[in-house]
């Protein structure tokens, strides 16, 4: 009986031995060939976060050429108006 | 001349090793107390009438070696480069920032399980009658268990993962239902007989 009770011990011990390993083997290569789920996702992430701000920024920066080019355009009639605006502010 | 072709998230696993071990031992905890509470069931409920004394054993020792896991699953944590918790963020529910449920509901049923499976020894102390009682909570801790890492775990999403807890956990899922649904109904005319009428009621003078 006792010599029983140690043989299912030894293979409850080798069983929890063996499923650790087998976890640990999975997990292993799963992080080492790059589909490891929580890196994955934080890829994603921050992928999604670099291109909202590429086009934040690319987004600004037609916005701002526009502005360059409005203002160039109606550089003269600014400088001209610009100079009644301050007369108008004055008086 | 052979071109490999490298995954650009492919990761060095050396400072990832605590994380990995920490994973791989809370897998292994999940597997082996599933087994344990379909061991227990099985005896509790009178299902498996032969070799009782071998599932006590069998149950015995898969319960110590999910608690060695859940240790395990809780220290190695500690050298995670990442998470960087303290003693008492991975032992005292509800302190960790990190998913402050879930992990709550991991460290609760850790403490219930330790609590619960080691009151086996101090069973004469306790009472046997008393002792079967409150040992019926350590189902309830591993449902928690269960939760813990289907709500928190890394691979929760993973097809190998949920197939493997599946294999083990529907099983010990599906005789917990049966145990609950047969206590219930045996339950009613037990209270009725230890209930009885006032009327029936021997007078005891004080």
């Amino acid at each position: 009986m006792r010599r029983r009770a140690r043989r299912i011990r030894r293979a409850v011990a080798s069983l929890a031995v063996a499923l650790f390993a087998t976890a640990f083997l999975i997990v292993y290569v799963q992080l080492a060939s790059g589909h490891d789920p929580a890196l994955v996702a934080n890829a994603a992430k921050r992928h999604a976060a670099t291109t909202s701000t590429t086009s934040t920024e690319a987004t600004s920066t037609s916005a701002t050429e526009a502005s360059t080019a409005a203002e160039s355009s109606s550089g003269s009639e600014e400088s001209s108006s610009g100079a009644s605006a301050v007369t108008t502010s004055q008086s | 001349m052979h071109t490999i072709a490298l995954n650009p998230l492919a990761t060095a696993v050396g400072p990832h090793l605590f994380w990995i071990t920490s994973r791989a031992a809370g897998i292994a905890a999940l597997l082996l107390a599933s087994l344990s509470v379909c061991i227990g069931l099985l005896m509790g409920g009178r299902i498996l009438k032969a070799h009782r004394p071998d599932l006590r054993v069998a149950h015995e020792a898969l319960s110590l070696a999910t608690l060695a896991a859940l240790v395990v699953h809780g220290l190695t944590l500690l050298g995670d480069g990442y998470l960087h918790p303290s003693l008492a963020d991975v032992a005292i529910p509800f302190l960790s920032g990190y998913k402050t449920f879930w992990t709550s509901l991991g460290i609760v049923a850790f403490w219930t399980l330790l609590v619960l499976g080691l009151s086996y020894y101090a069973r004469n102390r306790i009472g046997v009658q008393r002792w079967r009682k409150l040992h019926r909570f350590a189902a309830l801790a591993w449902v928690l268990g269960l939760a813990h890492s289907l709500g928190e775990g890394t691979d929760a999403g993973q097809a190998w993962f949920l197939a493997m807890v599946a294999i083990v956990a529907v099983p010990a899922l599906a005789l917990l239902l049966a145990r609950l649904q047969r206590s219930n109904t045996t339950s009613a005319p037990v209270s009725r007989s230890v209930d009885p009428a006032p009327a029936a009621r021997p007078s005891v003078a004080r």
